[in-house]
C-alpha cells in the first residue's frame, strides 16, 4: 500500500515546477487539431476541385449563422428541439420509474414482463417512427412519442437495476423493525434505488437526443434534426453543417450544466451513505 | 454416483424448478401481449392500416419470407452491423491506447474527440448523404462513428487503470514498449474494451436501424421505414420484430457470453439475478 502511492509522487515531483508552461502546451496541442481541420477546410478548394455545395467556405457558414440567429429562425429550433427532449424526458421518466419498482419488487411480475419488455427494449426509439407517422401524423406526437419511449425503456432498466441492488440486510432490518408496505417505499427503496435511477439518466438522455434528432430528420417538422435533413435537399449544406454544430454544443452544455451536477450530487450523496 | 453428484442433486432441484417457472411466466407474458394485441383490433376497429392484427403481421411475415425479401434484407443489415462494428471497435481500441499511453496524444486529442463525441452519429448521416449518396458508405461510416466513441473512451478507462507496478516491473525485465502493451495494458484494459463494445454495439444497433430508414434501398430499417410508405403497416411491424429478435440474439448469442467469458470471470460486475 504505502509503496503503491509513493512510487508516483517520486516520479510526478520533477514536473511540478513545470506546471505553468504545461497548460500552455496542453492548450496549445490541444487546439492544434482543431487549427489543421479549419485549415485543411480553408485551404481544400485550391487543392480539390468539387462543387460548391458539397462543403460551403467557413465564411458561408458563419454568415448563415448570424443570419439565421437574426431571423430567428436557429434560436426557434432549438427551444422546439429541446422543448420536446424535456416533455419526452418526463414522460418516459415519469412512467418507468413506478413500473419498475413494481417490476423489480413482484418476483411473479418482474418473470411476467421481463421478457416482453426485453423485446420492447430492443425495438424501442427510431424504429416506432414510421409506425407513429400513421398513428400521430408528422410532427410533434410523432415525435414526442419516440422520445418517451426511448427514455422509458433507458430508464425502467435503470429503476430495476437500482432496487435491486439495494443489500437484502437492509431490506430485512426495515422488515424486522416494522417497516412495510409505503414506509419501507419511502425510507429505502426509492433512496436505495435513486443514486442508479440518476446515474440512468445520462445514457437515457443520451439515447433521447439521438432519438430526437433522428426522429425529427423524419418525422419533424422543425427542430434541429428537420432543419439539417430538410437542407439535403436545397443542398444548403451550410445549414447542415451548422446545425451539426449546434447539435455538438447543445450536448457538451447539457453535459456539463446538468448532467455533470447531478452525477456531483449522487455522488456527494453516495459518499453521505458510506459515512 | 460421486458423492459430489449426490451433494448437489438437491441443490438443484430448486434452482431448476425456479428457472422453469421463469420461463413458463415469461411465455405466458408474450402470450398475454399477443392475446391483448389480437382482441383489441376489433375492438379499436381502424383497419389494417393504422392497426395491424398479429394474424396481419404473420401473413406479411410469411409473404416477405416466400418471396425472399427478409432473408436478403436480414442479411444486409446484418453484414453492414458487422463492418461498422469491427471497423469501429479497432479504430476505438487502437486510438484509446494511443491516447492512454501517450501524453502528447491525449493533450492533442482528447478536446477533439469530445467535441466529435457530442455531435452524434445521427447529425453526421445528412451531410453523408451529401457526401457519399444514399448507399452502404453512408451507413458503415455512421457506425463506425457511434461504435468508436464508447470502445475509445473504455478502452482509455482501463488503459489508465493498468497497474503501474505492473508496468514498471516488466519495464525492469526489459520489455520493449510492445511488449508492455501486449502483457500489461491490453489484458488491464480488456474488460474496459468489452464494456465499450456493449455500449458501442448498442448504440450502433438503432443507429443501423435509422440510416438504414434515410440511406437505404434494403435492410431491416428500409423494410419498417418503406412497409409505412406504402400503407402496408404490417410489414414495418414485421420490420419491428425481426429488428428485437436480432437484437436479442446478438445481445443473448454473443455479448454476454463474451460479457461472461471476460469482464464476470475476473469478478469486476455482478450480475443482476445473481443479486436477486
Amino acid at each position: 500500500m504505502m509503496s503503491g502511492t509513493t512510487a508516483p509522487t517520486i516520479e510526478r515531483a520533477p514536473a511540478m515546477p513545470l506546471r505553468a508552461s504545461h497548460r500552455f502546451d496542453a492548450a496549445a496541442l490541444g487546439t492544434l487539431p482543431f487549427l489543421l481541420i479549419l485549415g485543411a477546410w480553408a485551404l481544400l478548394p485550391y487543392v480539390v476541385d468539387y462543387p460548391a455545395y458539397m462543403l460551403p467556405s467557413i465564411g458561408t457558414v458563419v454568415d448563415y449563422a448570424r443570419e439565421s440567429i437574426r431571423d430567428g429562425s436557429l434560436p426557434r429550433d432549438i427551444v422546439a428541439s429541446l422543448g420536446r427532449l424535456a416533455l419526452g424526458f418526463v414522460i418516459g421518466m415519469g412512467l418507468a420509474i413506478p413500473l419498475g419498482v413494481a417490476i423489480a419488487l413482484n418476483r411473479y411480475v418482474a418473470d411476467l414482463f421481463r421478457p416482453v419488455l426485453s423485446f420492447l427494449q430492443a425495438i424501442a426509439g427510431i424504429a416506432w417512427v414510421p409506425l407513429t407517422i400513421i398513428w400521430f401524423g408528422m410532427g410533434n406526437g410523432s415525435v414526442i412519442f419516440v422520445i418517451a419511449n426511448t427514455i422509458f425503456f433507458s430508464a425502467l432498466y435503470n429503476t430495476v437495476i437500482g432496487v435491486q441492488s439495494i443489500p437484502l440486510a437492509l431490506t430485512r432490518a426495515v422488515r424486522s423493525h416494522g417497516g412495510r408496505g409505503f414506509a419501507l417505499l419511502a425510507n429505502l427503496i426509492l433512496p436505495g434505488a435513486l443514486v442508479q435511477i440518476l446515474l440512468g439518466i445520462r445514457t437515457s438522455v443520451a439515447y433521447g437526443w439521438r432519438a430526437l434528432v433522428a426522429s425529427e430528420m423524419i418525422a419533424g417538422s422543425n427542430g434541429l434534426g428537420y432543419m439539417t435533413m430538410e437542407a439535403v435537399q436545397w443542398q444548403r449544406t451550410e445549414k447542415i453543417i451548422l446545425g451539426m454544430i449546434v447539435i455538438g454544443v447543445l450536448w457538451v452544455l447539457m453535459d456539463r450544466l446538468v448532467f455533470t451536477t447531478i452525477e456531483r450530487k449522487t455522488v456527494a450523496r453516495w459518499g453521505l451513505l458510506q459515512r | 454416483m460421486t458423492p459430489q453428484a449426490t451433494l448437489s442433486l438437491p441443490l438443484l432441484r430448486p434452482r431448476l424448478r425456479r428457472r422453469m417457472g421463469v420461463t413458463a411466466r415469461g411465455i405466458a407474458g408474450v402470450l398475454l401481449l399477443l392475446a391483448v394485441w389480437q382482441i383489441s383490433v376489433p375492438l379499436v376497429g381502424l383497419g389494417p392500416y393504422f392497426y395491424p392484427a398479429p394474424s396481419d403481421v404473420w401473413l406479411a411475415f410469411v409473404d416477405l419470407v416466400r418471396k425472399g425479401i427478409l432473408p436478403v434484407y436480414l442479411a444486409d443489415s446484418v453484414m453492414r452491423y458487422l463492418v461498422g462494428l469491427v471497423a469501429g471497435a479497432g479504430l476505438g481500441i487502437a486510438f484509446g491506447v494511443l491516447i492512454g499511453m501517450s501524453r502528447k496524444a491525449s493533450l492533442a486529442l482528447s478536446p477533439l474527440f469530445k467535441f466529435m463525441f457530442a455531435i452524434v452519429e445521427v447529425a453526421w448521416i445528412p451531410i453523408f448523404v451529401v457526401w457519399f449518396g444514399y448507399g452502404i458508405e453512408t451507413i458503415v461510416l455512421a457506425l463506425i462513428y457511434v461504435v468508436f466513441f464508447p470502445v475509445l473512451y473504455n478502452t482509455l478507462l482501463g488503459v489508465r487503470t493498468a497497474p503501474q507496478i505492473l508496468v514498471n516491473a516488466v519495464r525492469s525485465l526489459g520489455a520493449t514498449r510492445f511488449q508492455v502493451l501486449r502483457l500489461v495494458i491490453l489484458p488491464a484494459a480488456l474488460p474496459g474494451i468489452i464494456t465499450g463494445l456493449r455500449l458501442g454495439a448498442g448504440f450502433a444497433f438503432r443507429g443501423l436501424v435509422f440510416a438504414e430508414m434515410v440511406a437505404a434501398k434494403t435492410g431491416i430499417g428500409y423494410l419498417i421505414f418503406e412497409g409505412a410508405q406504402a400503407q402496408q403497416t404490417s410489414r414495418t411491424i414485421v420490420g419491428m420484430i425481426v429488428m428485437g429478435l436480432l437484437w436479442l440474439a446478438i445481445d443473448q448469442f454473443y455479448l454476454r457470453p463474451i460479457e461472461r467469458a471476460t469482464i464476470q470471470r475476473w469478478g469486476l460486475t455482478v450480475d443482476a439475478a445473481e443479486r436477486g
